[in-house]
């Protein structure tokens, strides 16, 4: 297999370049994938027979939820990449993650709590899915505050690359806590093996807000991504060649 | 539509909901922006001032 593109990926003024060239590919479809999972969801959707209008909720937490984990294993794996093959593009990418990555967490612990109330008749209890997403969230946390203390962008790459690769065992601590331990929280109806558990009319809208949010994690990261390799690049023939254009 | 504003009563925790997940979506793109304008900024003083290093 010809390995070609992943050392240009690694390359700053191309990565630059491409991700300038890919941003809007992503950041339109999420646009209208997201209005198109709003109207469904908000809309078209029937109201669920236990939930009634309550349910609605899902359509943004559910994809709120799952960027949170999404974008924690991007983080990891980019950070693993730079860690094993020393590259500077995949370490800009994980720091570029995790601002993003720790908003959605806010989105989904409150998001969450505001469906916890009229359904389980509390905001928060601390219960294995809901204490470990907080977890997450402080790992996000603990990333950036990390990167913010060093002010040597290599160190700060290293260490900070170290944690968010230890931090992905508790993805799956996440995902499968509803099913190992007694959980208030239901179990996954989308997110798994088998069929979905959900009608058509309901399950539609919700995949088109998941590809939303996923194809709006792509658009965000190349900008921030271009930002980032600004920043760490040094060499000016490039740069200003990228600039003027 | 005022029955679809009252959610089926459950309007007090559907909308403030909806109203932060799309806060944190204009958060994010807002910031990211700014991150880009920023950088591209001080990438720009950086090549004028002439002392880029190596």
């Amino acid at each position: 297999m010809n390995f070609t593109w992943f050392h240009r990926l690694g390359s700053p003024p191309y990565t630059y370049a491409l991700a300038r060239r890919l941003t809007p590919w992503f950041a339109w479809p999420a646009a209208l994938l997201i209005l198109a999972g709003l109207w469904g969801g908000l809309v078209l959707a029937p109201p669920d027979y236990q939930q009634g209008d309550g349910f609605r909720i899902i359509y943004v937490h559910a994809p709120s939820a799952w960027m949170s984990l999404m974008v924690y294993t991007s983080m990891a794996v980019a950070a693993a990449v730079g860690l094993i093959w020393r590259i500077k593009v995949a370490h800009a990418a994980a720091a570029s993650c995790a601002p993003i990555g720790a908003s959605f967490t806010v989105a989904a612990l409150v998001t969450g709590s505001l469906w916890g109330q009229p359904m389980w008749g509390t905001y928060w209890q601390w219960d294995p899915r809901l204490t470990s997403e907080l977890v997450l969230l402080f790992l996000y946390l603990g990333y950036m505050g990390l990167r913010a203390g060093i002010e040597d962008t290599q160190r700060a790459d290293r260490a900070s690359a170290l944690l968010a690769v230890v931090g992905v065992v508790n993805v799956p601590i996440i995902h499968y806590s509803v099913t190992w331990w007694n959980s208030l929280h239901q179990a996954p109806s989308v997110m798994r093996l088998a069929k979905p558990t959900m009608a058509a009319s309901m399950l539609v809208p919700l995949l088109m807000m998941l590809l939303g949010f996923t194809s709006l994690f792509a658009a965000l990261l190349l900008v921030r991504l271009r930002a980032e390799i600004l920043t760490r690049e040094r060499t000016s023939s490039w740069i200003r060649e990228a600039l003027s254009a | 539509m005022r029955e679809f504003l009252d959610m089926g009563g459950y309007a007090a925790f559907v909308w403030p909901a909806y109203a932060v997940t799309f806060a944190v979506i204009g958060l994010n793109i807002f910031w990211a922006r700014r991150a880009l304008a920023h950088a591209r900024r001080s990438a720009l003083r950086r090549l004028e001032s002439g002392n880029a290093p190596p």
